[in-house]
C-alpha cells in the first residue's frame, strides 16, 4: 500500500472536515444542556403535550382535558401517561433534547430536586390567576413542597395523602368482619380470611414510596411526628422508636399479614390488580384510591387488571390499626400530588400557561379535579359534587369517603418532600432487609442512618 | 464489501502514484508519511471514533464527577467514586452475582445444547420441530417474556399451581419474592432463553465433524458415550471457547431478564452490574458513580475476553 502522491494537497480538506465532524459532534453533545429561549406562541391555539405517571389511566386526564376544551378549543392537549417506575428514565432525556413535553408533573420531594432547572417559575401565573394574595387561595402544603430555590417549580394541581388502609367491603361483608383497631385485631382478620382461602393483605413492597407510607404509618403509631422528625433531622433513624417501628413491620411479614413474597411485588401493578380482583381484603393506599370508591374509575380499572365482565364492588377506608398499641391513632400525611410543571423549553409556552392556570386554579378545571377523587383540590373552597359522583355502593361508602376527605384537608404532616432519593433508596433497603432477616431492626436502622448522613442529611 | 473497496483504493492510489504530475517530489526523498488509504476509512473511523471511542472516553471523564446528569457545574471528584465503588457492598454482591450467573448458565446450556445437537444430529423423527422449539425461545424479546414469567412464578402463578396438583405442594414458594430463590428463577429464564442458541451453534459444529473419523471410532468399538467424550467434545473445543466468552460478556452486560422480573431485587439479591448502573445512574441520579461502574464493567469485559481467549488457545495448543 502506498501513500497517495496527492494526498497532501487533497487531504487537507477530508481532515479539515473531519476536524469539523468531530468538533460539531462534541458541541452537539454538549449543546443539550444549553437553555432554549423559545417563542412563547398563542394563549389560545396550538398543540400542546402533556406527560405525568398521574391520572394513572388515560380516561381521567381525557375528563380534565374534555373539561378544559369547553372554554378552549382550539389548544389540544396530548396527555402521554408514564409508569412512575419509569418517569425519571423517561422525562430527563426528553427535557434535556427540547423535544419532549411543554407541561408535565411534577412532585414534591426528589423530582423536584432533579427537574427543577427545566420548570419556568410560576410565580407569576399563580399571581395573576389568584392575586397577590394567591398562597392563601390554595393549599399550603402544595405550595411548600414544589418551591425550590425560591422558585415555584409547579403548580399544584391537587393533593395525596396515605396514612390508611382500603378494605373489600364485599368480602368484610361476607366473612363478617370488623375493620382491625390493632394488631392483634388485624391478625385475626387475616387468619379468618386465610381460613376461608382468600388473601389478607397484599403490599408491593419491592417500591420504596408504598414500603414508606407503611412505615411512617407504623411509626405514628409508635410515636406520632417521629417519622417527619427523623426525615429533617431533628431525630436520627436509629432512634429506639424507628428501630421499634422496623419491628413491628418485619412483624408484618412473620405473623402473615403481608402476602407470601410482598418484597418481591410491586404496589402497582401487582398489589393493585390483585386487590381490585378480590384477591385479597385490604391494601395500602392513600386518597388517590378514592376514585375507585366510584362505579366509573372501579369498572376501568377492573378492565384494565384484566377482569372482563366483573362486577365494581365497594371499596372502603379505614385507619391504619394501632399496632404499637401506645394508643396513638396512626394519623394521616400528604403532599401536593402533582403539580403541573412547564417546561423552560417548551414552544407552545403560553398554550401551556392557559391549559396549566385553567387545570389548577379555575374553579371549574378544579372542579374537574374534585370529582375524579383522584386528588384532593388544591383551590380552597372546591369540594367534590357527591350529587354527581356515582358511588359503587352509596349507602356503605359515601360516609366514609366524605370523612376522609374532611380529614385529609386539615392534615400538614408531609409524605415524601422530606426525603431525597438516596434516603428513599435507603429506606427500601433497610425494609427488605429486615423483612428478609438479612438484618436486625437495629442494624437495618443503623445502616439506614449511615447512608443518611452519606446523602447529605444533617442530624442535630 | 469493506475487502473490495479496499483493494479498489489500493489500485486507483497505484494508478494516480504513476501520474508524473502528481509528484513533483525528488527521486529518494519520501513525502510525509500517512496511513495508507486515510479517505477510505476516514467515514467509518469518524464514526468509530464519534460514537463508540468518544463515548468511551467522555465516560470516564464523567466517572470523575460528583454529576447529577443535568447540573451545568459538577463537582470534581478525581478517583473517588473508584475507591467508593470498592468500599460498595451492593458492587460486590453483583459481582459475585454475575460470576454465579455465568458459572451455572453457561454449564447447563453447554450441557443441554452439546445433548440436543448430538441428539439431533441422530436420526430423530420430526427433528425439524424440536429445532425450532428449542430454537424459538433465542429469537423472543425478554421483554415479552418477563411478564410470562413474572406470572408463572408469582406466589399465586402456574408453577405453584402445578406443585400443588401434582402432591408437591409444600415446595410451593414465592419464587420471586424471596432472596434464595430469585437468581434462580434469573438463571432459569436465561438458560431456557439461550440454550437455543447454544445448540445451533453445536449442531453447525457438529457438521463439521470428518464422518470417518466417527466410523473409525466405531471400528474401534467405541460406543455413544465414549465418542461423544473422546471424538465429538475434544473437536467442540472451538466453539466451547466462542460460547464462554459470549457466555461471560453475556453476564457482565445482564440488564434485561433481572431488570423486567425482579428490578434486581428483592434486596438486591438478583442485582447485576448493569442494573446497579442504571440504579445508580437514572432513579438515583448519580451519574458520576455510574459512569465509574460502567468504566470497571468496560475493564472487566475486557480482561475478561483475553482471558478465555488466552486459555483457549493454551489448551488448543498444548493439545
Amino acid at each position: 500500500m502506498r501513500l497517495l502522491p496527492i494526498s497532501q494537497s487533497r487531504l487537507r480538506p477530508l481532515s479539515v472536515l473531519a476536524a469539523a465532524v468531530l468538533a460539531v459532534s462534541s458541541l452537539a453533545a454538549c449543546g443539550g444542556s444549553s437553555s432554549d429561549t423559545a417563542a412563547a406562541g398563542s394563549a389560545t391555539s396550538g398543540t400542546i403535550n402533556w406527560w405525568g405517571w398521574t391520572p394513572t389511566d388515560t380516561a381521567t386526564a381525557e375528563t380534565y382535558i374534555s373539561a378544559f376544551n369547553k372554554q378552549y378549543p382550539n389548544i389540544k392537549v396530548n396527555y402521554k401517561l408514564v409508569n412512575i417506575s419509569d418517569w425519571v428514565a423517561a422525562l430527563r432525556p426528553a427535557l434535556l433534547s427540547g423535544k419532549g413535553p411543554d407541561v408535565f408533573d411534577m412532585q414534591p420531594g426528589a423530582y423536584v430536586a432533579q427537574f427543577k432547572s427545566f420548570a419556568e417559575d410560576q410565580t407569576k401565573l399563580a399571581q395573576d390567576a389568584l392575586g397577590a394574595d394567591w398562597k392563601s387561595a390554595i393549599a399550603p402544603i402544595g405550595v411548600s413542597g414544589l418551591t425550590a430555590d425560591n422558585k415555584l417549580t409547579a403548580m399544584p394541581v391537587g393533593s395525596v395523602y396515605a396514612g390508611m388502609l382500603w378494605i373489600n367491603g364485599d368480602i368484610f361483608k361476607k366473612y363478617n368482619l370488623k375493620p382491625p383497631t390493632t394488631l392483634a385485631e388485624w391478625k385475626n382478620v387475616c387468619q379468618t380470611l386465610k381460613a376461608n382461602k382468600v388473601g389478607c393483605f397484599v403490599q408491593g413492597a419491592a417500591q420504596e414510596g408504598f414500603d414508606q407510607d407503611t412505615l411512617q404509618s407504623i411509626a405514628n403509631s409508635v410515636q406520632p411526628g417521629l417519622w417527619t422528625k427523623v426525615s429533617t433531622g431533628d431525630a436520627k433513624w436509629n432512634e429506639p422508636a424507628i428501630v421499634k417501628t422496623l419491628t413491628i413491620w418485619k412483624d408484618l411479614f412473620d405473623s402473615g399479614i403481608m402476602q407470601e413474597g410482598a418484597i418481591g411485588y410491586q404496589q402497582y401493578p401487582d398489589a393493585n390488580n390483585d386487590f381490585l380482583t378480590g384477591k385479597y381484603g385490604m391494601v395500602m393506599m392513600g386518597t388517590w384510591y378514592t376514585q375507585y370508591a366510584t362505579t366509573k374509575a372501579m369498572t376501568a380499572a377492573l378492565s384494565a387488571a384484566g377482569v372482563s365482565g366483573a362486577k365494581p364492588f365497594p371499596i372502603l377506608p379505614i385507619a391504619f390499626p394501632d399496632v404499637a398499641g401506645a394508643g396513638s391513632t396512626s394519623g394521616m400525611y400528604g403532599d401536593a400530588d402533582f403539580g403541573l410543571a412547564i417546561s423552560t423549553k417548551s414552544k407552545q409556552k403560553a398554550a401551556a400557561e392557559t391549559f396549566v392556570k385553567w387545570l389548577t386554579t379555575a374553579k371549574e378545571g378544579q372542579q374537574a379535579i374534585a370529582d375524579q377523587l383522584n386528588d384532593l383540590p388544591s383551590l380552597k373552597g372546591v369540594e367534590p359534587d357527591f350529587d354527581t359522583i356515582q358511588l359503587v355502593d352509596p349507602a356503605s361508602q359515601k360516609a366514609p369517603v366524605q370523612d376522609l376527605i374532611e380529614k385529609a384537608s386539615t392534615i400538614t404532616e408531609p409524605r415524601e418532600a422530606l426525603l431525597s432519593a438516596d434516603v428513599q433508596n435507603a429506606i427500601l433497603a433497610a425494609a427488605t432487609s429486615v423483612a428478609t432477616g438479612k438484618a436486625t431492626a437495629q442494624q437495618a436502622a443503623d445502616t439506614l442512618q449511615k447512608a443518611a448522613e452519606a446523602a447529605g442529611v444533617t442530624f442535630k | 464489501m469493506t475487502g473490495t473497496s479496499t483493494l479498489t483504493g489500493n489500485r486507483v492510489g497505484d494508478e494516480r502514484s504513476a501520474d508524473p504530475s502528481g509528484g513533483g517530489r525528488r527521486p529518494g526523498r519520501r513525502g510525509p508519511r500517512r496511513p495508507p488509504g486515510l479517505p477510505w476509512i476516514l467515514p467509518a473511523l469518524v464514526l468509530s471514533v464519534g460514537l463508540i471511542y468518544y463515548g468511551i472516553g467522555y465516560t470516564g471523564y464523567i466517572s470523575t464527577l460528583d454529576w447529577d446528569g443535568v447540573s451545568p457545574d459538577p463537582g470534581h471528584l478525581g478517583l473517588q467514586n473508584y475507591t467508593r465503588i470498592v468500599h460498595d457492598p451492593v458492587f460486590w454482591a453483583a459481582v459475585r452475582h454475575t460470576v454465579v450467573f455465568f458459572v451455572v448458565t453457561f454449564v447447563i446450556q453447554t450441557v443441554l445444547g452439546l445433548v440436543f445437537a448430538v441428539l439431533l444430529h441422530a436420526k430423530v423423527r420430526l427433528a425439524a420441530i424440536y429445532k425450532v422449539i428449542v430454537f424459538v425461545p433465542v429469537v423472543l424479546a425478554p421483554a415479552i417474556m418477563a411478564p410470562v414469567f413474572r406470572h408463572m412464578f408469582a406466589p399465586d402463578g402456574e408453577l405453584n399451581w402445578v406443585l400443588d396438583h401434582v402432591g408437591l405442594g409444600s415446595l410451593a414458594q414465592p419464587w420471586i419474592g424471596q432472596t434464595s430463590t430469585a437468581l434462580p428463577v434469573i438463571m432459569f429464564i436465561t438458560i431456557w432463553e439461550w440454550t437455543g442458541l447454544t445448540f445451533v451453534l453445536y449442531y453447525a459444529a457438529m457438521t463439521q465433524i470428518d464422518p470417518s473419523i466417527l466410523e473409525a471410532a466405531r471400528m474401534d468399538g467405541a460406543g455413544n458415550l465414549r465418542t461423544l467424550i473422546s471424538i465429538i467434545w475434544p473437536e467442540m473445543r472451538g466453539t466451547t471457547v466462542a460460547l464462554a466468552i459470549l457466555g461471560a460478556i453475556g453476564a457482565l452486560k445482564t440488564f434485561d431478564v433481572p431488570y423486567l422480573v425482579t428490578i434486581g431485587g428483592p434486596n438486591y439479591a438478583t442485582e447485576f452490574l448493569g442494573t446497579y448502573i442504571y440504579r445508580q445512574t437514572i432513579p438515583l441520579s448519580h451519574v458520576g458513580y455510574g459512569a465509574a461502574l460502567s468504566i470497571i464493567l468496560l475493564v472487566v469485559a475486557l480482561i475478561m475476553a483475553l482471558v478465555l481467549q488466552f486459555a483457549g488457545r493454551e489448551r488448543g495448543a498444548g493439545d
